[in-house]
């Protein structure tokens, strides 16, 4: 029981660290409210290593998805005949007030929460699993302009999450 | 400038939509440094708001923060 308190809190921090740093990297996307490509980027901070290890297994670059993200939009303007440079990008500040995710980002959080009892404890894998499964929008498209198939990134999560299960 | 008759509409629903989202996110980076220049060169909100065609209400509340960023450290 003792052991389950603590995998609890320790979950509750990683949540925050998350949630946190989802934001920092929508605020620098330009975006208010984090999606699940932030959720994605936010995931390959965390201490644990796991969404790191899982991109590397799938034979894809890590450091390379906040470019990735950032081609897929330029793919889509060129898909339809716009050519150009996007404004250069300028300082967001917070929402203040209550967090709020973007829709595809509170579809990451509703999963992990539906998901928790599985999680011991929540890795960056667990996240990267539910990404990489998600069927559309911004981030499938990135892990794509990065060259790695979604459905081999997610396999390539869940068994990291299959050996840490205690 | 790109002339309109030029943008090719995807037929796949994927890439249609695709582009919705990176034209919305270009609207907005648009808007948000043209706001920008607006308050750097003295417009007021109300003019900010009838230019973009909605509520002072609504350009505040959706971009006030610009006023915020702008001000100096």
């Amino acid at each position: 029981m003792f052991k389950r308190i603590r995998s609890k809190l320790h979950d509750m921090g990683t949540i925050k660290r998350l949630c946190e740093r989802a934001e920092a990297h929508a605020l620098h996307d330009q975006q208010r409210e984090p999606g699940a490509e932030h959720f994605l980027l936010a995931a390959l901070d965390l201490p644990d290593g796991t969404a790191r290890l899982a991109f590397e297994r799938a034979g894809a670059e890590p450091d390379a998805l906040k470019a990735a993200i950032e081609r897929q939009y330029g793919d889509a303007l060129q898909s339809i005949g716009l050519m150009g440079n996007v404004p250069d990008e300028m300082p967001l500040s917070a929402n203040p007030g209550t967090y709020q995710a973007a829709p595809s980002g509170q579809a990451i959080m509703q999963e992990l929460a539906a998901t928790r009892r599985d999680h011991a404890p929540l890795l960056g894998a667990h996240v990267v699993s539910i990404v990489a499964g998600l069927p559309q929008g911004v981030a499938p498209r990135a892990l794509r302009a990065l060259g790695v198939d979604p459905a081999v990134l997610k396999s390539s999560a869940d068994a990291i999450v299959g050996t840490s299960v205690r | 400038m790109d002339d309109l008759r030029n943008i090719a509409i995807p037929t796949d629903p994927e890439e249609a939509l695709a582009a919705v989202v990176a034209l919305r996110r270009l609207a907005d980076r648009i808007e948000r440094g043209a706001v920008r220049s607006a308050l750097r060169q003295g417009w007021s909100w109300a003019r900010i708001a009838l230019a973009l065609g909605v509520t002072k209400q609504a350009a505040h509340k959706r971009l006030s923060d610009m006023a915020a960023d702008d001000s100096p450290a």
